[in-house]
């Protein structure tokens, strides 16, 4: 069997495994916690395209989430337009305002885009709170529809349960997988990576990093957005908290966790500080204390000391060093 | 012989620093034209002004008859010149294969959007799967004979070798005109042999240079002119005997930098 | 009207001193060692729990005196050891998001292990003077105000005259300007971080008081404070003490100007509004320079 084969092997087990999930495992709660992190991931992901692939730091980028939440949420509840189209909806105003975000983010790099990056969201998020005639402030909108039932013929799909959101979440992650994976392997990535590793250089290459800038900051926003809107419909609540700079923490750090700069990293951060969350409330209730976030700042400092790759470099170093002592014993078995 | 290159009334000032001053000078197709002066006398500025890194106070830049004096480092790239760095500015991240397939992206014609509408809604394959990318780009790496690295993350490849991938890089633009900047320092005499050969090779592939060198042996070797600069002014220009038997040449190194005589 | 005017404006100062001192330190950590610090405002917090803690023990302004002197140890020898364990590490594979997020960490580390000892609720400084008002002619305030301010201001000359009056201050500000040169002068730069680095936090922690006696104290507090300062240090330029002095108070004026006859709402994002406009106009802040390559 070789790699393509054992590749595709490998990825319609997966696959399979995923599609079977809820009726295998069918607790509400459980199947509720991979929604979350799935959401979580597309989040993630499009993070991670930004600051992982062309090294923009992008410490607002909460703000993305909860205009493309707000956007998809309004839509619904004002002009009562559908809820699956409020979700692209949501991901192209993200779009926008990342579209805007680019600009400032063309001549700053460093601590300098960060707190630009930071005013933004804390900007928003004060239009959020004081805008109340719009938003209705801090309380937020709450009742938001769900995502309305798909007619196909005489099959009338609802999305009510967890177990339903499981399957819109799972495609909308694959979809988000398929195109993060495509813009990054192909020239458009190469040339986003080239930008973040030296960026005159890339200049040097023809690389108009001013558009590049934008373009991924474009895109990355729409994601974000996307994934926002995903969260209105589901949890059928938005506040301005979504767009608060601990939700970016949040993010960031399961990106570092995860692994910076791969696709598996964002996966994987999203899922293991999803359900570590969960694990952790379980315990904090148990012993009265607040140690979640006291743990995920620990989680973060050590990640970038000692585990700078995250979760993916270390099962990479891990498939690296099994691959290479297999080839070492072949050796040796030959005469 | 076609001018490709022209220089004229050129200087750069930075706040009260003139770095260039006055400088005027052409570069004719398939010519080899060596740079040269003590350190600080603007010669890297008067690259980084060329190939549009920086934009000029004074003066105009003409390449192929067409003005690039304002123009922008990428769109100066994307008309026909490369460039490499005194100190190498390789994609340490990427491989080196990868280095020169970034270089290799046809930008004339497609921006970010248009490749980033392709990588989604193209056909499938990575880049490092494209089969006539990765085969021009390893005829690249042939050609710098770095071919046995190209799996190698450019930050863990030593030094010298770096540079050769920058030049690897350069040339996978296909560039008209090649500015060198220094591609010599910190190599050992059995490398500067080879690092003749290689300028002389590009030269021979219809590729006019333009290269700043200290190291003597190899400037001296390939030029069929050269231009001296000292405090940001050109004060000698000609054939390497004329200009190294030139008295102001001389006083010029003698005075401030060491390296004259080899 | 006008004397309104003034008395905000005197109001403004007063906070903008405060976040001077703030801001100087993250700038001298950044102009030494290129860190940009996020957990900075948390070294504040630190120093207005330190307060709370000696303040229990001896109230009034002898207690408040002495919380200063201590807050100013303590986290003068937090910001040691954080510089040791988790800053010095880096400092040799460094890239900015690499110092960013693991500050961050340090952040989200801190004002939860706060949380966690302290508790949520927040605390208030016990004002020394029991609410005395001066009067100054056209305006007036509080004597607790006026200490805060003349606090800020002793310690922002005593700052300055260690920078240039001590072999450790030259020390540090040839390091700033030269990292390499300084070294090259035999000047032993692991010595000089820790010491920046414990100054810097020593000065968030004598901040902290005072923001806190202006204010309340409570763990999450640390935020603001670490954005305000980041905002001052890009007005004034990073890496310039001077610029962060006056960025302070052009901050604490406009917050309280903006606040009063514009939006009382948008207060704390007026910072970021300037911000933004002043990084849209010179990408390296107000005063800044180009840092060397």
């Amino acid at each position: 069997m070789n790699k393509y084969t054992r590749k595709w092997l490998f990825r319609v087990l997966v696959l399979a495994v995923l599609a079977l999930l809820p009726q295998v495992i069918q607790a509400r709660y459980f199947l509720h916690l991979v929604v979350m992190a799935g959401i979580f991931t597309i989040l993630t992901l499009s993070w991670n395209l930004l600051a992982g692939y062309t090294g923009l730091l992008n410490l607002g980028h909460a703000a993305f989430y909860g205009i493309g939440a707000y956007t998809s949420s309004l839509l619904a509840m004002l002009l009562g337009i559908s809820p699956w189209i409020g979700l692209f909806a949501g991901g192209l105003t993200a779009a926008f305002f990342g579209f805007l975000l680019g600009f400032p983010a063309l001549r700053l790099s460093g601590p300098y885009l960060a707190i630009t990056t930071i005013g933004f969201a804390e900007i928003l998020r004060m239009v959020a709170i004081n805008w109340v005639d719009l938003t209705r402030g801090s309380l937020g909108l709450s009742g938001i529809p769900l995502l309305t039932p798909i007619r196909l013929g005489a099959l009338n799909i609802k999305f009510y349960f967890e177990r339903d959101y499981y399957y819109v979440v799972l495609a909308a992650v694959l979809v988000t997988l398929f195109c993060v994976r495509r813009l990054t392997q192909s020239e458009f990535g190469v040339s986003l990576q080239a930008l973040r590793d030296d960026e005159l250089g890339a200049q040097s290459v023809g690389i108009n990093t001013a558009r590049y800038k934008i373009a991924v900051f474009t895109i990355s926003a729409f994601f974000a957005g996307f994934a926002g809107a995903l969260f209105a419909h589901y949890i059928r609540l938005v506040s301005p908290e979504m767009m608060a700079l601990h939700t970016t923490f949040d993010t960031l750090t399961m990106a570092m966790i995860g692994g910076l700069g791969t696709m598996a990293g964002p996966i994987l951060g999203a899922v293991v500080i999803t359900f570590l969350s969960e694990w952790l409330r379980y315990v904090e209730d148990l012993f009265k204390v607040d140690i979640r976030l006291v743990i995920y700042g620990l989680m973060l400092i050590l990640t970038i000391l000692f585990m700078r790759e995250g979760i993916a470099g270390l099962l990479r170093e891990l498939a690296n060093k099994l691959e290479s002592s297999r080839l070492g014993r072949k050796k040796e078995s030959e005469p | 012989m076609t001018e490709i290159l022209r220089v004229e009334g050129l200087a750069k000032m930075f706040g009260g620093l003139c770095a260039v001053s006055d400088v005027s000078f052409n570069l004719n197709h398939k010519e080899i034209v060596g740079l040269i002066g003590p350190n600080g006398a603007g010669k890297t500025t008067l690259i980084n002004l060329i190939s549009g890194a920086i934009q000029p106070t004074r003066g105009r830049i003409l390449f192929n008859g067409r003005d690039i004096s304002k123009a922008k480092a990428h769109e100066v790239n994307n008309l026909g010149i490369a460039r490499t760095f005194q100190v190498v500015r390789i994609f340490g991240k990427l491989t080196v294969l990868e280095n020169v397939l970034a270089g290799l992206v046809d930008r004339r014609s497609k921006g970010p959007w248009h490749l980033a509408k392709d990588a989604i809604f193209g056909p499938a394959g990575a880049l490092v799967e494209d089969r006539e990318a990765c085969r021009r780009a390893e005829e690249l790496l042939e050609f710098v004979g770095i071919s046995r690295y190209r799996k190698e993350l450019a930050e863990n490849l030593p030094y010298a070798l770096t540079k050769r991938l920058e030049i690897a890089r350069a040339m996978a633009t296909a560039p008209k005109l090649l500015l060198l900047d220094e591609p010599s320092s910190g190599l050992n005499p059995a490398e500067l042999m080879g690092q003749i050969a290689l300028i002389n090779e590009i030269n021979r592939r219809d590729v006019s240079i333009l290269i700043i060198e200290h190291v003597m042996k190899v400037i001296m070797d390939i030029s069929h002119r050269l231009i001296v600069l000292d405090y940001g002014e050109k004060i000698a220009e000609g054939v390497p005997k004329e200009v190294c038997s030139n008295p102001k040449v001389i006083d010029a190194y003698l005075g401030g930098g060491a390296n004259a005589a080899h | 009207m006008e004397s309104l005017f003034l008395q905000q404006t005197l109001n403004g100062l007063i906070v903008g001193s405060v976040y001077s001192l703030i801001a100087i330190g993250l700038t001298m950590v950044f102009g030494v060692m290129k860190i940009s610090n996020f957990a900075h405002g948390d070294y504040a917090m630190v120093g207005a729990y330190v307060a709370v803690f000696v303040l229990a023990w001896i109230p009034g302004w002898l207690g408040w005196v002495g919380s200063v002197i201590a807050a100013a140890a303590a986290v003068g020898l937090l910001g040691i050891i954080t510089e040791r364990i988790v800053f010095r590490p880096l400092m040799t594979r460094w890239t900015d998001i690499d110092t960013i997020m693991v500050s961050i960490g340090l952040f989200i580390l801190l004002e939860n292990l706060a949380q966690l000892f302290f508790g949520a609720t927040p605390r208030m400084l016990e004002d020394p003077f029991s609410g005395r008002v001066v009067d100054l002619g056209v305006v007036s305030t509080s004597m607790l105000r006026i200490l805060c301010f003349g606090f800020s201001a002793v310690t922002i000359v005593l700052l300055q005259i260690f920078l240039n009056r001590t072999r450790v201050g030259v020390a540090i500000q040839a390091t700033s300007q030269n990292r390499f040169a300084a070294q090259l002068m035999g000047i032993n730069i692991n010595f000089v971080y820790t010491i920046t680095f414990a100054v810097g936090a020593a000065l968030a922690g004598i901040g902290g008081v005072l923001y806190g006696t202006l204010f309340a104290v409570y763990p999450l507090m640390g935020a603001m404070p670490t954005l305000k300062a980041f905002v001052v240090t890009i007005l004034g330029g990073m890496g310039n003490i001077r610029g962060a002095i006056f960025g302070g108070f052009i901050l604490g004026v406009a917050e309280v100007l903006g606040g009063n006859y514009i939006a009382m709402e948008f207060k704390n994002a007026i910072g970021f509004f300037i911000i933004i406009l002043v990084l849209l106009v010179k990408p390296t802040g107000l005063f800044g320079q180009k840092e060397g390559t």
